[in-house]
């Protein structure tokens, strides 16, 4: 029986299903107490079944495992206390925060409506800083913790019909590399994780979005043209193995990253760097003067994600 | 020809700053231009309309066209009263630049609810309301020019800034999925990422500003030129010259511009069966782990 993780105390979000399930039962494997938080809700974010988070922990203990369900949701600042409250109420402290929650409403910029810009925003972007905001009180104070976010794909590379979702995952990454450096002076590191995984939620994303990204050749989730094939049949339980890497004290100084993780693949995402420059002596662009070094330098042979079609 | 003649820009937060060198810029070069500013205060208090109204007329002084609008863009209403207001005032819209933002710094650990949200608000809903509407217009006549204002800050990541950071971070995000909903239509979405001193550079808390200089980091990416400089790349972009750049994000400080790269993966390690936590700790330190740079390190223990 591996120990990575004995005597630590986790909270996994969104653990009833997919990805979070599989991170909630591998780190209580691995000698975690787990608070399995999801409020049982359909990918869209309706309706309610508190049984989801129930199963998650009956297979936990059924497996030796220690576990609380919590139904909380995370898209208010009471929920991430409570979420926090949790895992001291029951198992007196908290080491690790892992943020999976997150819902999908899928819809071409154009036509995106309030509701569903406001939704996916909430449980996503919200949703990671109600918890962490918590967790990182205690963290702080205990000079100790691990923050592990959800980004994706989506956000990092864009995927059309996901301008809420790519928002949301994209500002995660931020928030976390914010977190990293206000929290890492106090033991504590922030990584986030981007995965690629066959999950209800991607199941979820609509018929209309998936064709006219085939249409337009714009590249999916695979990051490499329009062809969702490569997503079919990646296990969303290969994600846990390298996010218990990260809450373990292996990871201690891994902090401020992002990594791509899918199937048996784990990859460590590139910072934001400089790929070409223009520069002026003066200090002060002249109109005409940019103008020339920008079209005959800096964008010549850009790539377009999704070039301009005739009608 | 100026670059812009004929065209029509709404360019949001244009009362000072950058957004101010922009919509200037952009009028002498021949836009008309929408000037959208609620005047409020860098943490988003007070209003004072007086603040769009005095760049429009500095814009008319100079020859140039310009309405004043005072419509916030953190709500759907006025975004949408936004794009409204260049098509009564001047028959369409070309071009939309998202400028207007707030600072709220604080660290993770002590933000507030409020500090969070308004900043959230404004930045991340206030680009996403302005350029849905612009974007239904958009898509009808096949053309189109979004350019939204991420930062170094959500890039890399400053610290006190989770809201700032997570909201620009998502404005990056955002422009690349548009990029993506639009191209095909003859629209283009980029990012600009700058570094100037402005009024809301200079608002980041002595205390943010002493933890970071103490630590080394930067507090805007090290350079800093005029709130100015941002504004002749931004134009350019909206131009017919740029109708090939698409999806991308630019930094913008002085007389240096600057493409950034796409995120993509770096070093890689793979098996063909599931790995445990025992193996990574092996195999990670020395393959994706050499040299991983820990932007915060935890100080030694003290004695």
């Amino acid at each position: 029986m591996p120990n990575n993780l004995e005597g630590k105390v986790a909270i996994v979000t969104g653990s009833g299903r997919g990805v979070g399930r599989g991170i909630a039962k591998l780190m209580a494997e691995e000698g975690a107490k787990v608070v399995v938080v999801d409020p049982g809700v359909n990918v869209d974010g309706t309706g309610f079944d508190q049984s989801i988070a129930e199963v998650v922990v009956g297979e936990i203990r059924d497996a030796g495992g220690t576990a609380v369900a919590c139904t909380e949701s995370v898209a208010t600042m009471d929920g991430g206390e409570r979420i926090v409250q949790s895992a001291i109420d029951n198992f007196g402290r908290l080491d690790i925060v892992v943020c999976c929650a997150g819902i999908l409403r899928d819809r071409m910029v154009f036509n995106m409506t309030e509701q569903e810009w406001d939704d996916v925003i909430a449980v996503h972007l919200k949703g990671t800083f109600t918890v962490v905001k918590h967790a990182c009180i205690l963290f702080r104070q205990q000079r100790s913790g691990r923050v592990i976010t959800f980004s994706s794909q989506s956000g990092l590379v864009g995927n059309s019909g996901q301008a809420n979702y790519g928002a949301a995952k994209s500002g995660i990454a931020g928030f976390t590399k914010v977190v990293a450096k206000d929290m890492g002076r106090y033991g504590v590191t922030a990584n986030s994780i981007a995965p690629r995984a066959t999950t209800r939620m991607i199941g979820a994303i609509p018929e209309s979005a998936a064709e006219i990204r085939a249409r337009g050749g714009v590249a999916t989730l695979s990051g490499e043209g329009g062809d969702d094939s490569q997503l079919q049949n990646l296990d969303p339980d290969g994600i846990a193995p390298f996010v218990a890497y990260l809450a373990s004290d292996y990871a201690a100084n891994i902090n401020g990253q992002t990594f791509l993780v899918y199937g048996n693949t784990v990859s460590l995402m590139s910072q934001p760097r400089p790929e070409k420059a223009i520069w002026t002596e003066s200090g002060h662009w002249e109109m005409d003067e940019l103008s020339a070094q920008a079209r005959g330098y800096l964008t010549a042979g850009i790539p377009n994600p999704a070039p301009a079609q005739q009608r | 020809m100026p670059l812009l003649e004929d065209k029509v820009a709404i360019v949001t937060g244009a009362g000072r700053g950058i957004g101010r060198g922009v919509a200037k810029l952009m009028a002498a070069e021949g836009a008309k231009v929408v000037v959208c500013d609620l005047g409020v205060n860098v943490d988003g208090t007070g209003a004072d309309i007086s603040v769009a109204q005095q760049v429009v007329n500095e814009i008319g002084e100079e020859g140039g066209t310009a309405v004043a609008c005072t419509e916030s863009v953190a709500t759907m209403d006025g975004g949408e009263k936004i794009v409204q207001t260049a098509v009564d005032n001047f028959g369409k819209l070309d071009i939309v630049v998202t400028v207007a933002g707030i600072l709220r710094d604080r660290m993770v650990f002590n933000m507030s609810e409020e500090e969070w949200d308004d900043v959230i608000a404004v930045h991340l809903k206030g680009t996403f309301t302005v350029v849905k509407h612009a974007s239904i217009l958009f898509r009808q006549q096949r053309s189109g020019r979004i350019i939204t204002f991420s930062s170094t800050s959500g890039l890399y990541g400053n610290s006190g800034q989770a809201n700032y950071g997570a909201a620009k971070d998502g404005i990056a995000g955002f422009t690349r999925v548009c990029a993506r909903d639009l191209g095909r239509y003859g629209v283009t979405a980029n990012a600009i990422s700058p570094s100037a001193s402005t009024r809301m550079t200079t608002s980041v808390p002595d205390e943010a500003r002493a933890l970071r200089s103490a630590r080394g980091i930067a507090a805007g990416g090290g350079l800093r030129g005029d709130a100015e400089d941002v504004a002749p790349m931004v134009t350019w972009l909206a131009s017919d010259e740029a109708q090939h750049v698409n999806g991308h994000v630019f930094h913008v400080t002085g007389g240096l511009v600057t493409l950034l790269n796409e995120p993509e993966p770096v070093k890689t390690i793979q098996k063909d069966s599931r790995w445990t936590v025992d193996e990574l700790a092996g195999v990670f330190p020395a393959t994706i782990g050499i040299e991983l740079y820990n932007p915060a390190p935890a100080p030694p223990p003290s004695a």
